[in-house]
This record gives C-alpha cells, sequence and structure tokens, in this order.
C-alpha cells in the first residue's frame, strides 16, 4: 500500500508539469495579448492609446519576452509559491484568488449538501418503488430540473426573490456588508441569498445523482444476497441501508475528485449571471482579457485539486470497499 | 470666439465674483467632530483662499444641503476610474455649454495659444492638507515627464509642437508658464478631458518612491517587495491621479477613494479640502460618501430596476427604458433621457485598406459608398429599433454643434433604391446571379460580411433590417459577430471589408476641437487602419495614403494643428466635414439614440435634460456631481417620452 501511494505521487510531478504546458499554450493561442484587450477597451471609452506608450507598457508587463522566456518565469514562480501579477487587477494573483475563496467554498460546499440532503431520499425512494406513480413523478421532475437552462432559473428566481422578498439581485449579501467583518446581521444576509444560487446550481447536480443512485440501487437490490436477507428475515430497512445501499455509494466517492476544483470555480456562468463573488466569473473574464499569469494560475490550482482529488477517492475506496482494498491478494 | 478670448470672459466673471462680499463659509455636519477635536482645521482654512463658487444657472438647480450616501452600481472594479471622470475637478474645465472655464486654476492668460500662464489658487490644499503649488507641476514636468525610466517615450504628444518640446517654468508658487514656440490649441481642452492629461503630481508623496529622491537601495527592496521589476514600474503604478486604485495617493477630486482593491464595493469620501464652495457658502461636495458597488454588466439593468442604484446610466440602454420606467413606480425613482453627442450611434465603415484587390477597388469607388448608403431605409430602421426616438442621417455632427448644417446628414443618407441601383450599373456591376445578387468584375457574388464587435444585438437587428433593402439594390449582407480584440485586428490586418461600430466620438464639436478623426492619423480609424498606422508610426509600418480626398484631409488636420485664430480653425472643420459628406467614407445610420438616466426620488440637482457623452461632458461630469444632494422625500416622477 505504501508503495502503490509514493508511486502516485510521483507520477502527479510530470503530469502537472505537462497541464501546465498545456495550459499556458492554450491560454496563449488566440491572438493578441493581455494589451491588445486593454487597447481595445480605452477605444471603446474614445480614449485613445498611443503606440509609444503601449509598447512601454508591454515592457513592463514583460509580454515582450518570447513565450517560453514568460512560461519558465512563470513556472519558476509557481515552483516558489509565486503566482504571479494579475495584469487586470495590478494585484499579485494569489491577493486576487485569495479573496473570493471563501465564499466559493461555502458556495460549492452548501450545494453538494444540498444535493445529497435531495436525491438521496428521492433516489432510494425511487429505486424501491420502482414504475409507481411516485417514481414517474419524482423523475419527471428531476428531468425538469437537468433540462432547465440554470442561467434562466436563475434571473427568473433572482427577479421573483426581488419581487416577493425584497432580496436584492444578484451577489451574496447586501451590499451594505461587503468587505465587513463577519456579524449575525452578515450571517443572516448572506443566507438570505445563498438559498438561489444553492438551488440553481444544485438543480442539474440533484437530478443527475437521483438517476445514478436509482440505476446502482436497482443493480444491487435484484442480487442474490438481498434476497437472502430478505427472506431470512432482516428488517426491511436493514436489507436496504446496510449492505445494497453502501454498494451503490462507490460512485459518489469516486466523484470527490471532480468536486475539489468545483469548489474553486464550480458553475461560472450561473455565477456570472447572479453576480456572485465567487472564482468562477473572475476566470472567466482573466480568460477573457487574456490576464494570462491569472488564469494560468486559476488553472494551474485546479489541475492541482483534480489530481489530489482523484488521488484522494481512490484511496477512499480502497479503505471503505473491502472489495478493492483486497482484491490484489485475494484467491479464490 | 477663440480659447483665449473665453478665457479672458471667464476671468472677468472670475474677478466679479472675487470682488463680492466674502462668503461665511459653513461648516460641513460630517466634519463637524473631527474639527472640533482637531483632526481637521475649520472650513475657512481647509478652502482656498478664493475657492470656486458654484451657481449653475439652470432652472431646476437648487443649493442643498450637505449630508448622504449615493449608491452607484459599476460593471467592474476597474470602473472606480469613473469617480474621476463624474468628479470633474480639471485645472479647466468645461462648462454646460462646452466652454472652458478655470476650475482648479483660478485663471489662465493665454498669449496666441502659443503662452499659457496657469494661476494657482492660493491656499489650495491636497487631500491630505498638503498645500498644492507650482511645485508639484516641477515634479510632474521634470521627474516625470522628462524621466528616460518613467517615461521612456519622453512627454506626451499633446505637449510636443512640431515634435518640440514646451518651456516650462515657475515664476513663484502659484505661477506656472508652458511657452511653445508655436500655437498649440490642443493644450487646454487636453486638461479638461474625462481622462484629461495631468500635468502635476503630489511631489510631497510621490518623493518618497522616486529615485532621484530617495536611496536606490531602499527603493529597489520596496519595489521587489511590491513585486514591481524596478522602481520605475512601482512609481508609475502607485502615482495615477485619474484611475483611484491607489487610496494613499493624495488627490484634488470631490471625493477620495478609501476601499483598496480587490474588493466589490468601493467607498469614497469627501476631500475636505475640495476646492468649490456654493454661493451659501457651504463647501463641496454636498454628498459625504458615495459607494460603488460591483456588480456583472447583464445584471446591471435589473439591479437598478430594483432601486439598487441612486444615480444611474452606464449599463443602461435605451432597450431598458420600458422596463426602467415601471419599475421606478415600485422602488420610487425616475427614469429621464439624455441626448447622446456620437456622431451616429450605429456607422458602416467600409474599409478602404482591405487585402482584397477586387474589393478594394470596389470601397475606394465613391459611386459605391454613395449607393450603398442611399440603400438604406433609415425611417425604417429608426421606427423599428428606436421608436421613431434617433435622428436618421449621415455620421457627421450633430445640430447641437456650430458646424451643422442639415445638408452634411442627408447628403447621400435619403433612401433611393432607383439611385442606388443606378450607380452601381454605373460602375458595370450589371451582372446577377440567381438570386438578383450582383457579380463583382471577378465573378464573384457582391456579398458584403458586415463585421460586429458581437457585444450587443442592436446592431445586429440593424443590420437585419438594412440586409432587406440591400437585397433590392442586388447587394448580400452577412452579418458577422467577432469577439473584440478579433474585430479590431482583423480589420487592421485588412481582412475586414466593412465593419460597424460607432460614429464620431463627438458629435458636438466645436472648431476648437481637434478634427483629429475625419483625418487619416490614427490606426483606430476603422475606414482606413492601415493609413492611420503608417502615420501614427512615422511610415514604419502601414500604408502611405494613396487617395486624394484623403491626403487633403490629412493636410487640412495638420494645418488646424498650426491654425491661428477661430475663423481660420472653423473654415478646417468644415471643409473636412463637407469632404466626409461628399465621400461618404463612414455609412451613417442613426445618430441621437437616447441613454436613460436613472435617478433616486430623493436626488437633486441632476438635470432632466442633458447630455451623455464622455468627451466632452465627462457624463455627469459637466453638470457637477458635488452639487447633486438628498432631500427627505422623493419628488413625483416625470411623464415618459411617448413613443412616436
Amino acid at each position: 500500500m505504501f508503495s502503490y501511494i509514493v508511486r502516485r505521487l510521483l507520477v502527479m510531478v510530470p503530469t502537472l508539469l505537462a497541464i501546465s504546458a498545456i495550459v499556458f499554450t492554450i491560454i496563449q493561442l488566440p491572438p493578441g495579448d493581455y494589451l491588445s484587450t486593454m487597447i481595445a477597451e480605452l477605444q471603446a471609452q474614445g480614449e485613445t492609446a498611443n503606440l509609444e506608450r503601449i509598447e512601454f507598457l508591454r515592457q513592463q508587463y514583460g509580454l515582450d519576452r518570447t513565450p517560453v522566456e514568460q512560461y519558465f518565469h512563470w513556472l519558476f514562480g509557481l515552483l516558489h509559491g509565486d503566482l504571479g501579477w494579475s495584469f487586470e487587477y495590478n494585484l499579485p494573483v494569489a491577493h486576487v484568488i485569495g479573496d473570493r475563496l471563501v465564499l466559493s467554498f461555502l458556495v460549492a460546499f452548501t450545494t453538494v449538501i444540498f444535493t445529497y440532503v435531495v436525491a438521496f431520499p428521492i433516489g432510494i425512494y425511487s429505486a424501491t418503488h420502482q414504475y409507481s406513480w411516485g417514481d414517474y413523478g419524482l423523475t419527471l421532475l428531476g428531468f425538469l430540473g437537468l433540462a432547465t437552462p440554470s442561467f434562466l432559473l436563475a434571473l427568473v428566481m433572482l427577479y421573483l426573490a426581488n419581487i416577493w422578498f425584497g432580496t436584492s439581485i444578484g451577489g451574496l449579501m447586501d451590499a451594505e456588508f461587503i468587505d465587513k467583518p463577519m456579524s449575525g446581521a452578515k450571517f443572516l444576509s448572506v443566507l438570505e441569498h445563498l438559498w438561489i444560487p444553492v438551488i440553481v446550481i444544485g438543480t442539474s447536480g440533484t437530478a443527475a445523482m437521483i438517476r445514478r443512485l436509482r440505476a446502482n440501487l436497482l443493480d444491487e437490490l435484484q442480487k442474490q444476497y438481498v434476497v437472502t436477507a430478505r427472506a431470512k428475515g432482516l428488517p426491511p430497512h436493514r436489507a436496504l441501508l446496510k449492505y445494497p445501499l453502501r454498494m451503490s455509494l462507490n460512485p459518489f466517492i469516486s466523484d470527490i475528485g471532480d468536486l475539489l476544483p468545483h469548489l474553486i470555480s464550480g458553475a461560472a456562468i450561473v455565477s456570472v449571471v447572479m453576480s456572485l463573488p465567487t472564482n468562477g466569473p473572475m476566470l472567466l473574464a482573466a480568460l477573457r482579457s487574456q490576464d494570462m499569469y491569472l488564469a494560468g494560475s486559476f488553472l494551474m490550482i485546479e489541475a492541482i485539486l483534480i489530481v489530489v482529488g482523484v488521488f484522494l477517492s481512490d484511496l477512499a475506496l480502497a479503505a471503505l470497499d473491502p472489495r478493492i482494498r483486497l482484491h490484489g491478494g485475494a484467491t479464490k | 470666439m477663440n480659447v483665449a478670448a473665453r478665457l479672458i470672459a471667464a476671468l472677468a466673471v472670475a474677478g466679479a465674483l472675487a470682488a463680492a462680499p466674502a462668503l461665511a463659509y459653513q461648516e460641513t455636519p460630517w466634519l463637524a467632530d473631527d474639527v472640533a477635536a482637531g483632526r481637521f482645521p475649520p472650513v475657512e482654512k481647509r478652502l482656498p483662499e478664493s475657492p470656486l463658487v458654484v451657481a449653475p444657472k439652470r432652472d431646476d438647480w437648487k443649493p442643498g444641503t450637505p449630508g448622504g450616501e449615493m449608491r452607484m452600481l459599476i460593471g467592474r472594479a476597474q470602473d472606480v476610474r469613473m469617480m474621476s471622470v463624474f468628479g470633474y475637478s480639471r485645472l479647466v474645465a468645461f462648462d454646460t455649454d462646452l466652454r472652458l472655464r478655470p476650475d482648479i486654476l483660478a485663471s489662465v492668460d493665454n498669449e496666441g495659444d502659443r503662452v499659457f500662464t496657469l494661476h494657482l489658487r492660493a491656499g489650495h490644499r491636497w487631500s491630505d492638507g498638503r498645500p498644492f503649488t507650482s511645485d508639484d507641476f516641477r515634479y510632474y514636468w521634470q521627474d516625470v515627464a522628462n524621466n528616460k525610466e518613467l517615461s521612456p517615450g519622453g512627454p506626451p504628444k499633446v505637449l510636443l509642437v512640431d515634435g518640440k518640446p514646451p518651456e516650462v517654468s515657475y515664476p513663484d508658487p502659484l505661477t506656472v508658464r508652458y511657452a511653445w514656440h508655436a500655437p498649440n490649441p490642443g493644450f487646454l481642452p487636453a486638461l479638461a478631458g474625462p481622462v484629461p492629461l495631468v500635468i502635476f503630481r503630489p511631489g510631497h508623496y510621490l518623493r518618497n518612491f522616486h529615485a532621484r529622491y530617495s536611496e536606490h537601495e531602499v527603493l529597489a527592496r520596496t519595489a521587489r517587495a511590491h513585486n514591481a521589476r524596478n522602481w520605475a514600474q512601482f512609481h508609475n503604478r502607485l502615482d495615477n491621479l485619474t484611475r483611484n486604485d491607489n487610496p494613499d495617493l493624495p488627490t484634488l477630486d470631490p471625493w477620495i477613494v478609501r476601499t483598496r482593491a480587490p474588493s466589490e464595493r468601493f467607498v469614497f469620501e469627501r476631500n475636505p479640502y475640495f476646492h468649490r464652495v456654493d454661493a451659501q457658502g457651504r463647501q463641496l461636495p454636498y454628498i459625504d460618501r458615495v459607494i460603488l458597488n460591483v456588480a456583472d454588466g447583464k445584471i446591471l439593468a435589473a439591479k437598478t430596476g430594483s432601486g439598487e442604484s441612486d444615480l444611474q446610466a452606464r449599463g443602461l440602454s435605451f432597450a431598458n427604458y420600458t422596463f426602467l420606467r415601471q419599475a421606478g413606480k415600485r422602488n420610487s425613482f425616475d427614469t429621464v433621457l439624455w441626448d447622446t453627442a456620437k456622431g451616429a450611434q450605429i456607422a458602416l465603415y467600409p474599409n478602404l485598406n482591405v487585402s482584397d484587390p477586387v474589393w478594394r477597388a470596389l470601397m475606394r469607388d465613391v459611386r459605391f459608398r454613395r449607393a450603398l448608403s442611399l440603400a438604406i431605409d433609415r425611417r425604417e430602421i429608426n421606427q423599428v429599433v428606436y421608436f421613431g426616438l434617433a435622428v436618421e442621417g449621415a455620421n457627421t455632427v450633430l445640430p447641437g454643434s456650430p458646424l451643422y448644417t442639415p445638408e452634411l446628414r442627408s447628403a447621400w443618407h435619403g433612401f433611393d433604391l432607383a439611385g442606388a441601383n443606378r450607380l452601381l450599373d454605373e460602375i458595370g456591376l450589371t451582372k446577377r446571379d440567381a438570386r438578383g445578387v450582383r457579380l463583382m468584375p471577378d465573378g464573384r457574388p457582391l456579398e458584403i460580411v458586415v463585421e460586429t464587435a458581437g457585444e450587443d444585438t442592436e446592431q445586429v437587428d440593424v443590420l437585419e433590417l438594412i440586409h432587406d433593402s440591400w437585397m433590392r439594390a442586388g447587394v448580400k449582407l452577412y452579418s458577422r459577430p467577432q469577439q473584440r480584440e478579433i474585430f479590431r485586428n482583423r480589420i487592421f490586418a485588412g481582412e475586414t471589408k466593412m465593419s460597424v461600430w460607432f460614429g464620431l466620438e463627438n458629435g458636438l464639436a466645436t472648431p476648437d476641437f481637434s478634427p483629429e478623426e475625419l483625418a487619416p492619423v490614427n490606426q483606430q480609424g476603422l475606414q482606413w487602419p492601415k493609413w492611420g498606422q503608417y502615420f501614427e508610426t512615422n511610415g514604419a509600418s502601414g500604408e502611405a495614403v494613396d487617395m486624394a480626398p484623403a491626403r487633403e484631409l490629412m493636410g487640412l488636420n495638420e494645418a488646424w494643428r498650426t491654425a491661428a485664430g477661430e475663423a481660420r480653425r472653423a473654415e478646417i472643420w468644415k471643409r473636412m466635414l463637407a469632404i466626409h459628406a461628399d465621400e461618404v467614407f463612414t455609412i451613417g445610420v442613426v445618430a441621437n439614440v437616447r441613454q436613460p438616466v436613472v435617478i433616486s426620488g430623493r436626488l437633486r440637482n441632476v438635470p432632466h435634460k442633458g447630455i451623455w457623452n464622455w468627451d466632452p461632458g465627462s457624463f455627469f461630469g459637466i453638470y457637477h456631481m458635488d452639487t447633486f444632494w438628498f432631500d427627505e422625500k422623493p419628488l413625483p416622477r416625470t411623464a415618459a417620452v411617448p413613443a412616436r
């Protein structure tokens, strides 16, 4: 087991290096650089930017170096924990990202909880009452959730919440609490705003999870050990929760690898529509304006989280499911 | 009247004010406690000896009471710089009649647009209470503009005449003199722009970061600690007076930024040393705090509709007008429509530098450009997209400009399909394919791809309507949205045949404004990017102008720069406008599509009729945002503009 962990950790190094090269290349692919974005924006305002000044800025930002030089400069910084400089914000990247992390985590975490709390009972019900009215009804609801474009749902809910409850549109709290230390009133304001993004982002995930849980559970319920358990008189809820449900959980644990990056930039589009102060909209803006160190470092953090997440979920699976853990040494 | 004469007239007014009995200043309630505790000097010590007295002569303007907090929305954190545009504190500033008046300066003496003597207000202070003197001008000229490391390109172009810099002298702490060997009429307007040429810096603060005044070792270490390559980059980052990105930088604006980026909410507080008062002796601004909340551009209108902004125009478009009127009933705000000053809301730019030789020949044929213009049904577009509220016609100056004549807007810009067809036949484009689309000389169908920056659907809607009427002239139009940078780069490279963008930036030009938008001197001129690039790079890249009318425009632009006297400048302007009208270098569609302005029911002194423009105008700037104030009760809402 120990050598397995070490091997997995060592493989991560070349993987991440490869990812960093790909990330940087893709960011550099579109024509132009951050300065051309800036010039276009100045122009739209009616300001003119003269070529000399632009050349000067290009040199100041280090954009006059070759892409290869820029890449190694960035990589070198990353290895030292320096994420680089954001042109757009004129601040270190770590500073820009850091501020939004807490709220990003809050939204993502609440959404995951919401998804589980809704999906598990419904999924279990649907599986145990297959082809009943309840199953069909809930399945229909789930498909509706999956099919509704989430940005549309977001706009409708924002509008209704404003009209009915007077909740301010967009954001995660009333404006007067921004940059204030946490307090009871601020917490309430966050709660008041949080439920809309949680429902909107959670709906599609919930629907997908209901379907998967239902399918897995149905497979398990038909196996002979369940029939045997029932025949031997195990109470129905025990015969359901103790074994078949546990078996059908494996896919969710291997999902953890996907969850981690979501904590950073999940649901970017919905967050943009709702103007959430999370990291998703910032990543999108950085990519659009070719704020390359911000975008690059963002993507690298995500890549690291995915790699680590997959590793962790593999470990968790092995720990939770003896079939996987013992597979190597099993001889029948 | 030229700028010089105007300033002299303004001086006379200023003199009359100074002669009036001294005002009894009233302490600002917001600062009263601090003054009592000795943290700030009293109001008469904070104001210059002769402050600027603001009393706009408008029927709907009333002196107000200080206090309150104004909320506004911005689409991106970087838009905090809008506060310096709105606040509009300049050395000299435009008034609502677009005449230049001294603002920060007490007065300006102008000798033939060549020698400018700037007189500061005695006792004027930076927002940190330190005196504002000619030394701050010296710091800019010697230590910033002429420092090789801070400004490798040398002083800004507008400060050079024939490539030569002015002689700058500082006779005493309150006097600065800029002297050129030849006239530089662009100098004063550049000081009054929305993002002005700032020819002073808070020297006492920036000195700490300048290699000439601080020890190299220490400075280099500080710069490195702040992730800057060298001291110059660090200094440049700190010294921007128009961007509000450094809360430590002393300023002369009405409000000072107090929030350090990054944030989603920026708080501005009143500048205790601001140099303007009202006629009652109350120091301006009236409003104590301005809060800018950042929200995504797409939900600005919705947020404004829910009453989350007290004064909003940015992020709102004409299409939001009905929604905002409706929402105003619920949330007690008024929505009025301001005029806009662009030469056209929508203009087509035939690319005279397009790479394809067949297309280039066509685009350069004036008959082709005229025919395309005649084949647009502007009345229909106005009715369908703009409720009939826009102005139809060419991309040229608006009726509010002294240079305007009706012919400029109507020439070659009526709807005349027969005329258009006749012109196209005349060129020799007589063969047509099965769809009725004309064939080009080399046999390709006449299909024009019009590229848009793809930011709003309005342009695409209009193009859809143009498509129908062009089709009747045998021209097929395709619209193609692009990402904004790609949009520009394709035009610059000559890949784009035709693009759609706004018209002239300043439709209200007077002869004193530079006519350079009308001449091929800038790469950003979408109809002649390569000629503009050629001029900008002094021939290093781009293409030389090889069309007689364009060359004449270029010559006229040069002539304007050194023209003496307003009459001569007006003459040049009129000639340039006439060439444009006749040559149809851009095809205007509609202009003056109005800008909705949302005003909280409690907010006073915001004019209900105004001009929403960047330069000149600085958006709310010329309407004195420092004199906006909050009343106790909301006013009744104005009537909506009826659709025609």
